[in-house]
């Protein structure tokens, strides 16, 4: 059964997804017909949501789905530190976007990249526990 | 493993053998003199190969809601996949050469077409996937 905590990581991810190939697609169409200046200044976000939002998101939430559970309840980790990590991943990631769309807002971008850290730090005490094998258990 | 899963792993395979390729053959400027290949080299491996590898795992593997509704299923994957591919190859033909030949009607078209077909095989994607995304006990198995 997949977790709730997993459901809204890949339910962010497809939207990350579609945000980034929307941009690619207007940035990519600028190459050929001159739309207009500012859609250069998209480059920055167009790679982080492909790479942080989409990919990494995706991986993440597939991840703490699939990888075996513990024996002992709570089987995937206490559940408010999975929302912990959706939590911070995004919103460190709408801080990262809007700091590449708008160079003025001062420390956006390391509020941001802080936030993502934190997530990726609790996900990674998470998984740490649950990267095991109950083969020879028996 | 679908069919639908393996074109889309296997095309990804192809797209990641040439992504490398085509960053082998950056290494000899002489070879590859005015091409713009930088984004043709990362859409590859992003688009061609990573995007596609999950794709195709995640229609293998995500739960299904509607198993009555396979065809219908299918039917967007596979227009996904075409639309995908086409647009890719597409773009992989056309941008490296827009550096030599920018003005040149074909190759807006061919661009154009290409980004507007991307953006909807990811459209279509996420409409064959996001009902997926469910925990089965609150509301996937109704007998009805």
């Amino acid at each position: 059964m997949m977790p709730a905590q997993s459901i809204w990581m890949i339910r962010s991810a497809l939207l990350y997804l579609i945000l980034s190939v929307s941009l690619g697609t207007i940035i990519l169409i600028q190459k050929v017909i001159n739309l207009h200046p500012f859609i250069w200044a998209l480059l920055s976000s167009h790679y982080e949501m492909a790479i942080w939002g989409w990919i990494v998101q995706l991986a993440m939430g597939t991840a703490y789905w699939m990888f075996p559970k513990k024996l002992d309840d709570p089987r995937r980790g206490p559940e408010w530190a999975g929302w912990l990590v959706f939590g911070c991943f995004n919103t460190g990631l709408i801080l990262l976007v809007i700091s590449t769309l708008f160079q003025s807002v001062t420390y956006a971008a390391a509020f941001g990249r802080g936030l993502i850290l934190i997530s990726i730090v609790i996900f990674a005490i998470l998984m740490w526990q649950r990267i095991v094998t109950y083969r020879n258990l028996h | 493993m679908p069919t639908t899963t393996r074109w889309f792993i296997k095309s990804g395979v192809v797209y990641f053998i040439l992504g490398i390729t085509l960053a082998f053959l950056a290494e000899f400027p002489s070879l590859t003199d005015n091409l713009s290949l930088l984004p043709i080299y990362w859409h590859m491996l992003v688009m061609g190969w990573i995007t596609q590898l999950i794709i195709g795992v995640s229609i293998w593997m995500f739960p299904r809601k509607h198993r009555d509704k396979k065809k219908r299923e299918s039917i967007l994957v596979w227009a996904s996949f075409w639309t995908l591919n086409i647009g890719l190859i597409l773009r992989f033909i056309s941008e490296p050469f827009i550096p030599i030949i920018e003005d040149h009607y074909i190759i807006k078209v061919s661009i154009t077409l290409s980004a507007l077909l991307q953006w909807i095989a990811v459209i279509l994607y996420a409409i064959e996937i996001w009902p997926r995304l469910q925990n089965r006990k609150k509301g996937g198995r109704s007998k009805a």
